[in-house]
């Protein structure tokens, strides 16, 4: 069943078309992996998903319903949760409290036991469970990546958005981290929507992958697929 | 904090101003009973400012309209006080209320431009309807007690400005609390986490501005002369520079900002009209070296002792 | 009496707009407001009556002068109390508010309550249209505001200097990928804003003399002309401030003098009920 469907999405700044007519779906339970070059339109397509930006054209379906245009506090709240790419934490809260957040506007989450649990859970889920009450801007870079996933979880999505998670980690840690998402999607039957850079992970982790390339859908499939199309690995490396 | 610890230091402090009035003259009283309409008005700016990161320049002007609307009910309809500063309370939440929804879609910039322009047309309209507000003469008002006395005034407006901090704690510790906070740090990130941030906003605002407009309707009661002088810029100016001084975003910076602020302009009131000018200076210099004043240079200092005893027990162990 | 009101609404109009420019420069490329700028318009207004009456200077050399230094305090302002804060909203809206405060009682300090004046450019009156005679001062007034006025649109839709400011103001960013110096420009913007705040006052001083306190209504008004004119806009300043100008002199004639005031915050209620993002406002979520 597909969880989340963009029909004819565009979007400009000034005179600069970041997405032209992009149409996608992604489907319920499955990792879907979108990839492009550097500014290829990723992170707006992003935005306009999560309302954050409104599209210029087209349109956006979550679990059936439109979505198009409702800001990024609703679209949470329906299940729909995103990282961001320039992490955004909340500086001079605690890693506990920036969760926390998360937690006592989740209309899932509140439903079982006190939040200071639950928001102990996911900063545990990522590794920062020791943290907890450390103030957001101490932390690395990676933790601060780490810190949005757990607020993302927090949320009780439905849909999971990542936006380049595994920048800075080593091969191991990138291991652990596929893995880590795989079993989000796996146990908590999670939906996982996901750009990364870092092609090893996306082909062990993604069932399909939708590649974007100036504004435009370049193609979508399978990673076997993408990896052999000439007009993908033109778009990387010809220019 | 949690909220027995709060409630423990709350009363013994309010225990111990108790019997002030035991020990202090008439003119310290009358200092303490300002001091306290200040500690009213800067911890509930600050509940704006500080936690929600929104400046507005109207503070003064909704105690003028709890002052104004409270007094002319009293003096011209012979309404009883108390009844009228609930009302004039009511009536700065509902005007809170309507200017937040109109400006704060647009983002913070539009909430300070539309109060500090509101802060004029209201200073505006009070000196040009002399009929009904005595203009710059001030109106005479009635007190809220029978029998006028300082202690009396003391003991209300001590209960003020325990009732005002009570609602500030209850809501900053709360879940609402967080999500100001987290609309002050980040107001993205927070609506992407289900915050939503303009009813955020809008709560802080009219919250603060309800509990202004208390603390103006109580002060005019205490004052028996409503002048414009409450609603003024230059009074908005001091409730910021207290707040600032103090140390905004922190819940007992605001309180030692007003208590020690006003105590000093008294002191140099003695040199001098220059008390506004003095504060300024100070306030500018607070603002842009210590932007978390006093308390945030308080806790900088523990934190550091802290830190080297704990290096000193390390290297020791 | 309407065609009076009408020709006051236009030089007064044309003086908001000057200011607003100021104001809306400011906004589009830092995203601050200067909450001092009434008080940089009159501080202009006490240089010109300073230069002119105490030093004895020629008028025009002592606005001259009078503009230059405020330009040059404006610098010093953005240097020492924007730089610093740059990035965090609140405490730019709040140092700024503070400083109007401490200028306002410094200005009481040195020259009192009572209102100075330059002294006019030129005397006597010219009959407007065979109807009605007018004030040479007030159309010089008129001419100079507008020619200042086209002077910063050349600035900004024709020269180098112009080019960067429209590109920082649409997008940061990318102006600073494509090496602006965002810094320099910061102060150059935030001084030329306030530059053409003591334009407007020495421009106007002459008519409406300084006081302490004068400045306040200014810079009101300029915010409201920028808010109606729409946020970061040149165009919207200059019809904004005619509209407001207009506004508040035929309401003036005909409804209320002590109101005057109140007429521009109804617009600015109105513009935020109806149209937010003003009359040349982008409208980007
Ligand atoms: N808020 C914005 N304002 C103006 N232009 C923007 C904005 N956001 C994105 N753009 C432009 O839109 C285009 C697409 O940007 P986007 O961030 O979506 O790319 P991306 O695929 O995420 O790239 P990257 O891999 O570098 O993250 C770029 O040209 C970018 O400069
Ligand atoms: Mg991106």
């Amino acid at each position: 069943m597909t969880l989340l469907e963009g029909r004819g999405l565009s979007k400009r700044f000034g005179g600069v078309t970041a997405l032209d007519q992009v149409s996608f779906s992604v489907e319920e339970g499955t990792i879907v992996a979108l990839i492009g070059p550097n500014g290829a339109g990723k992170t707006t397509l992003f935005n306009l998903v999560a309302g954050a930006l409104k599209p210029d054209a087209g349109q956006i379906l979550f679990a059936g319903e439109e979505i198009t245009g409702l800001t990024a506090n609703v679209t949470c709240r329906r299940g729909l949760a995103r990282t961001f790419q320039v992490t955004r934490p909340f500086a001079t809260m605690t890693c506990l409290e920036n969760v926390a957040v998360a937690v006592v506007n989740s209309p899932r989450s509140r439903a079982n036991g006190t939040w200071r649990l639950s928001a102990h859970e996911c900063l545990k889920a990522v590794g920062l469970g020791d943290l907890a009450h450390i103030e957001a801007r101490h932390l690395n870079v990676v933790q601060k990546k780490r810190l949005e996933i757990a607020r993302a979880l927090a949320t009780r999505p439905k849909l999971l958005m990542l936006d380049e998670v595994l920048g800075g980690l080593n091969t191991q840690e990138i291991g652990q981290a596929v893995d880590f998402i795989r079993s989000l999607r796996d146990e908590h039957h999670l939906t996982v929507f996901w750009i990364e850079h870092v092609m090893g992970a996306i082909m062990q982790a993604a069932e399909k992958i939708i590649v974007l390339d100036q504004g435009r859908r370049l193609m979508e499939g399978s990673p076997e697929e993408v990896v052999k199309d000439s007009r993908v690995i033109q778009a990387y490396l010809g220019d | 904090m949690t909220d027995r610890r709060f409630f423990v230091i709350l009363f013994v402090a309010v225990g111990l101003l108790s019997l002030l009035p035991l020990g202090l003259g008439v003119y310290h009283l009358h200092v303490m009973i300002v001091s306290l309409f200040y500690v009213m008005m800067a911890s509930s700016w600050n509940l704006l400012a500080g936690y929600t990161g929104q400046v507005s320049f109207a503070h003064a002007a909704f105690a003028g309209i709890g002052a104004y609307t409270s007094g002319i009910l009293a003096a011209k309809f012979g309404l009883n006080p108390w009844i009228g500063v609930f009302i004039g309370t009511i009536l700065a939440a509902l005007i809170g209320l309507g200017m937040g929804i109109l400006c704060l879609r647009m983002g913070g910039i539009y909430l300070s431009l539309t109060t500090l322009g509101f802060s004029e047309i209201l200073r505006i309209v009070i000196t040009n309807e002399y009929e009904i507000t005595r203009g710059t003469m001030g109106l005479q008002v009635p007190g809220l007690v029978a029998d006028y006395s300082k202690p009396a005034y003391f003991y209300i407006m001590l209960g003020g400005a325990m009732l005002t901090l009570i609602v500030l704690y209850k809501l900053i510790y709360s879940d609402i609390g967080l999500n100001f906070r987290a609309v002050q740090n980040d107001e993205r990130a927070a609506a992407s986490l289900g915050v939503d941030v303009v009813r955020m906003r809008v709560l802080a605002f009219t919250v603060s501005s309800a509990l202004a407009g208390m603390a103006g309707g109580l002060y005019g009661h205490y004052l028996l002369l409503i002048t414009p002088e409450i609603p003024s810029l230059d009074q908005q100016f001091l409730v910021l520079s207290m707040t600032v001084i103090g140390g905004m975003g922190s819940f007992l910076g605001p309180i030692i900002g007003a208590i020690s602020l006003e105590i000093f302009s008294e002191y140099i009131r003695a040199y001098g009209e220059y008390h506004v000018l003095v504060f300024g200076l100070v306030a500018l210099v607070v603002a842009r070296f210590a932007p978390n004043g006093l308390m945030g240079l308080a806790e900088h200092r523990l934190r550091g002792r802290r830190k080297a005893s704990r290096t000193v027990s390390a290297a020791a162990g | 009496m309407f065609a009076l009101a009408g020709m006051n609404g236009l030089v007064i109009g044309a003086i908001y707009a000057l200011a607003a420019l100021g104001v809306s420069l400011v906004v589009g490329i830092m995203n601050v407001i200067n909450f001092a700028h009434g008080e940089l318009y009159i501080l202009a207004g006490y240089f010109s009556y300073l230069f002119a009456n105490a030093f004895g200077m020629n008028f025009a050399l002592a606005m001259t002068l009078a503009v230059a230094l405020v330009f040059l305090f404006g610098l010093l302002i953005e240097y020492t109390l924007i730089r610093p804060t740059y990035g965090n909203d609140m405490y730019s809206l709040i140092l700024t508010f503070i400083l109007s405060i401490v200028l306002q009682n410094a200005y009481l300090l040195i020259f009192g309550p009572y209102p100075n004046k330059p002294p006019n450019w030129v005397g006597g009156s010219t009959l407007i249209l065979g109807s009605f005679y007018y004030g040479n001062q007030r159309l010089a007034a008129l001419i100079a505001g507008s020619a200042v006025i086209t002077l910063v649109f050349l600035v900004i839709k024709k020269t180098w200097f112009g080019r960067i400011i429209r590109a920082t103001s649409q997008d940061r960013e990318m102006a600073e990928l494509n090496g602006v110096n965002t810094k320099r420009l910061n102060m150059l913007s935030f001084g030329l804003g306030c530059a053409l705040a003591a334009a407007a006052g020495v421009i106007l001083a002459p008519i409406f003399p300084v006081t302490p306190t004068a400045g306040v209504p200014v810079a009101l008004t300029a915010f409201v002309v920028v808010v109606l004119g729409g946020m970061g806009s040149l165009w919207g300043c200059v019809i904004g401030g005619l509209i407001i100008g207009l506004v508040e002199n035929f309401g003036a004639a005909y409804i209320s003098t002590a109101y005057k005031q109140v007429f521009s915050f109804i617009i600015l209620i109105l513009v935020l009920l109806s149209r937010p993002s003003g009359l040349f406002g982008r409208r980007e979520a």
